[in-house]
């Protein structure tokens, strides 16, 4: 169910998408957050000319889609929800580089909710083009909705 | 005029074979790499300079909560570690069309020395003279204990 909180996805929840436009401080800011020092990611000395994002912000797309689709829990907003979650896996397909001042579509869905070892997850498939539709980054992505593992009495 | 930046001499590259193992970084994981991670993802999401608040990689009480031993890494703290591996040794063709996956098979907590390594799995060569290179890649520990498994797909230019 959209709109709640992210433990409340479900299998075949289609997300609203996401538009942005990529600025040099997001690419430059991520990169230095990591420590990623490759100056493509943080000015124009790049083949081409122009400063592209470091592949893995794909993270960044999901922080922003759960954003617009979760209004009860907010990581960029701050709004904790009932339990913490616990990313599991992480699987990015570059398609194409993601310039700065380019304008970014997101969207996505919620391909699978299960419990295995008495533990809930949910997977994610995210895909991020540019607003003239070219493919960029298509993602997949495994989340623990809660660390603790459910008990039975 | 500025002068492009190629992370990655060609040759290396060429000259890979299966088997060959590469190296990227080794880093102490502390509670200022936790923030910067945290707070900068905030930035990049809002637009603007963030500061991350309380979670379970800030707050050892809310972490403990959680049912967690302590504060543990962001597991994507590890993801750009290994990314970075590979910007470092495969340049464009990972950035342009790569494939990373990483799988956070055990929390790193505070104090933890992270390694990133990988091994060239298998290349195969594509029809149009280009090649295609699978890794497996992790991040071990200071005992050689691996906390993230997964695995890179490179197509490297003919």
């Amino acid at each position: 169910m959209l709109g709640g909180y992210i433990s409340d996805l479900e299998a075949g929840d289609v997300f609203q998408p996401v538009e942005y436009v990529l600025t040099a401080f997001m690419a430059t800011e991520y990169a230095h957050g990591v420590e990623e020092s490759w100056e493509g990611f943080h000015s124009s000395r790049a083949p081409g000319g122009r400063q592209m994002r470091p592949p893995t912000m794909i993270h960044v797309d999901k922080m922003r889609i759960l954003e617009k689709n979760c209004l009860k829990e907010q990581r960029v907003g701050g709004a904790k929800g009932p339990h913490a979650r616990i990313h599991y896996e992480y699987f990015a397909r570059q398609h194409s580089p993601a310039y700065v001042g380019e304008r970014l579509i997101v969207s996505g869905r919620i391909t699978d909710r299960y419990v295995k070892r008495g533990r809930l997850y949910i997977d994610y498939y995210l895909e991020v083009r540019t607003s003239d539709g070219r493919l960029v980054t298509t993602y997949t992505d495994k989340t623990l909705l809660k660390y603790e593992p459910e008990t039975t009495a | 005029m500025s002068t492009p930046v190629s992370p990655k001499d060609a040759r290396a590259v060429r000259d890979l074979t299966v088997g060959a193992e590469i190296t990227g970084p080794v880093r102490l994981m502390t509670a200022e790499r936790i923030e910067w991670y945290d707070s900068a993802m905030l930035s990049a999401a809002k637009g603007t300079l963030a500061q991350v608040g309380s979670n379970i990689h800030t707050d050892e009480d809310y972490a403990r909560s959680q049912g967690l031993p302590a504060i543990i890494a962001d597991g994507m703290i590890m993801a750009n570690w290994v990314s970075s591996m590979l910007v470092e040794h495969f340049g464009m063709a990972y950035v342009e069309r790569g494939e990373l996956r990483t799988k956070f098979i055990k929390p790193v907590l505070l104090g933890v020395t992270v390694v990133c390594r990988g091994r060239v799995r298998s290349i195969e060569q594509g029809s149009g003279g280009g090649r295609t290179c699978m890794l497996d890649v992790w991040c071990e520990d200071e005992h050689g204990t691996r906390v993230v498994d997964g695995h890179a797909r490179v197509e490297l230019p003919a």
